[in-house]
């Protein structure tokens, strides 16, 4: 297994405030280049919120405050000279649920390439959509459909659809915002496979409530509960041998 | 009278189901679970079979004597004056009733004293016949319903089937309606068509519009009745109006619903509506009086000669009139489109224009386009702002700043004119008819296109 300790993303004292509700409380962590590392914990626990203040997507949300210091490759991503807008372009998110564009499938993928201006000429964009379904797995049942319409696929190829779209502006890190909870079983395999191929070009950070999930894909796993991050450390140590006791109950399945 | 039974069958109503409750209660003793409906319900049953017998042998009643009676009178009329025209025994027969009730008369006489005479009596008759008549049948009901009363009487059942039957009623009024108002708008339409000869190419290609010049013994002049200026006076309205309501309805819903802050919104969108409010003749002489001045006083300043009633001012006024059906609606589609997809065009590192251009505008589009066509068929509708500015001359012209006239224009000055009701009429309804295909056809369409953006995010 390819394993590096280059430090992607840090987090310290991280706070984050919607109105009242203090979300996210003192949030220390590191997240290490190309692996995946998961976000466990019970609903409400602000893990996904975390995964927001990455990418900067809190600041859609105008009740949203977030404190605190998050680097991106030792660069404060929350300074004042950064846009959010090309931060995302670094950071690219998939969400809990598919949610592609009501364009053709070619178009959904092309999205980002477009507005980034990736691509020179029509050959190039079709070279970047046509490497980004095979990434994501996709392109041997999207190749004979590019023009059909993204909403016409199933749930599955529609996630798979998304991911492609993400990694079609080649972030360095990617958000996956429970990727697989409004997907059956065969379906979630195939984007659990996708994740592992993913790994070797990305940082990966996956939210996920599955802990069978966790272990099966991440290499490091991080522990929320109510706003704290409990325990962090490797998959395989966190489940065996978690230190913390919240983190036994919860994976135990004694809260949740 | 008739007032009087009509609140006294709403009395005996109200007495039948306390009676009809009264018994279910004493039937069912102790044990109410035993009935299978609840007293209420047989209150309920029996107050609906009293309502609907009172008041239909009211309303069938009054309506069969006041015919037999004027039938009667008429005859002993017709008897009296045999050589006398239609109009002149109305007449007796009108001032007769007055005489009777008490009001003035436009002439008096004996043969007038006779028939209000004989009015009077027909009338105390008929009044008692409706009273015993009206009082037996909800007495009737009241008893027939009351006996019916039993455990396993199913009275909600029944009394639920009255009330969709009444509710069925009401919805086949409201059809009738409107089926009966385009019978008849089709009925004078085809009359049109036969007097002027069937030539209904020159009605709908014919470029000169003055029908009533061309009556001759009550035949239209098929060469006078071009409406094609109407259509294209229409057609330039609408077209300035929508240049002017749909860039700034569409832009300010696209502030409202992306860029406003939400007390902004909950203050500018209330205000917008108030627009919507405005009744359309003031709108009318805003446009006559203040619009219209205005830009034939701006025209003359850059030497174009404007006329005081122009396509441009009714236009542009109608415009703000529709700028708010355009910005609420495609504010609210613009709304409907899902947060996720709004989210992930961010998260792709989109930023705001980029996302409500490639995103938000193509998904809420089928909806705006449904807004347009619902503020077009408005326009194409929207008579008193066009009455009052845009001038009566039909003037074939696509020159935004001559007077020309609307459909709507020439209906109101055909039905408030002074020429004869029968001659008017055909070229009224069949301008209404033709009016009434269009905006259906528009809304038809706004509809099904709605339809269809809806199954998309549902």
């Amino acid at each position: 297994m390819q394993m590096s300790d280059e430090i992607k993303i840090s987090a310290r004292d991280v706070n984050v405030h919607y109105g009242d509700t203090h979300a996210i409380k003192d949030v220390d962590v590191d997240v290490l280049d190309k692996m995946v590392t998961a976000f466990i914990g019970p609903s409400g626990c602000g893990k996904s919120t975390f995964l927001r203040c990455i990418n900067r997507m809190n600041d859609t949300i105008d009740v949203a405050r977030v404190d605190g210091t998050i680097t991106l490759d030792g660069e404060d991503i929350y300074a004042r000279d950064v846009d959010p807008v090309q931060l995302r372009a670094k950071v690219g998110m998939v969400f809990q649920k598919p949610n592609p564009f009501p364009k053709s499938i070619y178009d959904n993928v092309a999205y980002g390439p477009r507005i980034h201006g990736m691509a020179r000429n029509k050959a190039d964009l079709d070279e970047i959509v046509e490497k980004s379904l095979r990434r994501a797995a996709l392109w041997d049942e999207a190749k004979d459909r590019l023009a059909q319409p993204g909403t016409g696929l199933s749930g599955g190829q529609q996630q798979r659809l998304c991911i492609a779209r993400a990694v079609a502006t080649q972030p360095e890190v990617l958000l996956m915002d429970e990727p697989c909870s409004a997907l059956d079983p065969i379906a979630t395999g195939q984007i659990e496979d996708l994740i592992d191929e993913l790994r070797k070009n990305f940082s990966v950070i996956i939210v996920t409530h599955s802990m069978q999930q966790a272990a099966r894909v991440s290499q490091k796993t991080a522990f929320f509960h109510l706003g704290n991050l409990v325990e962090y450390g490797d998959t395989d140590h966190i489940f065996t041998n978690p230190e913390d006791p919240r983190t036994e109950s919860y994976i135990t399945g004694r809260i949740g | 009278m008739t007032a009087t039974m009509f609140i006294a069958v709403l009395g005996l109503a109200a007495v039948a189901f306390l009676l009809s409750r009264q018994r279910a209660y004493r039937i069912a003793g102790a044990n109410l679970s035993a009935l299978h409906s609840r007293p209420a319900y047989h209150g309920t049953y029996s107050l609906l079979w009293v309502l609907v017998v009172g008041w239909g042998l009211l309303l069938a009643l009054s309506v069969a004597s006041s015919v037999l009676i004027e039938a009667n009178l008429s005859a002993r009329i017709a008897e009296a004056l045999p050589d006398a025209p239609e109009i002149e025994r109305q007449l007796v027969l009108s001032d007769a009733v007055a005489i009777a009730e008490g009001a003035l008369p436009s002439k008096t006489g004996d043969l007038r004293a006779e028939i209000a005479a004989r009015h009077t009596s027909l009338q105390a008759w008929r009044n008692w016949a409706i009273v015993i008549l009206v009082s037996a049948g909800a007495l009737l009901a009241t008893a027939a319903t009351w006996s019916q009363v039993a455990l396993g009487w199913r009275a909600r059942n029944r009394a639920e089937k009255i009330i969709r039957l009444i509710l069925m009623s009401m919805a086949g009024i409201a059809i009738l309606t409107t089926i009966g108002i385009v019978l008849s708008l089709i009925f004078e339409t085809l009359n049109f068509f036969s007097n002027i000869g069937w030539r209904i190419d020159k009605f709908l290609f014919g470029t000169t519009w003055s029908p009533l010049s061309g009556v001759h013994e009550g035949k239209l002049d098929p060469d006078k009745v071009g409406a094609v200026p109407l259509f294209a006076g229409t057609l330039l309205i609408t077209l300035i109006a929508m240049l002017v309501a749909v860039p700034v309805g569409l832009f300010a819903a696209i502030y409202l619903s992306e860029f406003a802050s939400r007390n902004v919104r909950s203050t500018v969108k209330p205000l917008l509506e108030i627009l919507a409010g405005i009744p359309t003749v003031v709108y009318g002489f805003f446009a006559a009086i203040t619009v219209a001045p205005a830009i034939r006083g701006a025209g003359e300043a850059i030497g174009l000669s404007v006329a005081s009633e122009s396509a441009l001012a009714a236009g542009v006024v109608m415009g703000i009139m529709i700028i708010p059906f355009i910005s609420s609606l495609s504010d609210d589609v613009i709304n409907a489109v899902p947060q996720s997809l709004r989210d992930g065009s961010y998260g792709l590192g989109a930023n705001k224009s980029e996302t409500i251009r490639q995103v938000v505008l193509p998904a809420a589009l089928p909806g705006i386009v449904s807004a347009v066509l619902l503020g077009v068929s408005r326009a194409v509708g929207e008579t008193m702002i066009v009455v009052m500015a845009a001038g009566q001359g039909a003037n074939l012209t696509a020159n935004p700043l001559e007077a020309v006239t609307t459909v709507t224009v020439q209906i109101v000055m055909l039905i408030t004119g002074d020429t004869e009701a029968t001659t008017a009429a055909g070229p009224a309804f069949t301008l209404g008819f033709t009016l009434f295909c269009v905006t259906l056809a528009m809304n038809i369409i706004a509809l099904r296109i709605v339809r269809r953006y809806r199954e998309l995010y549902d």
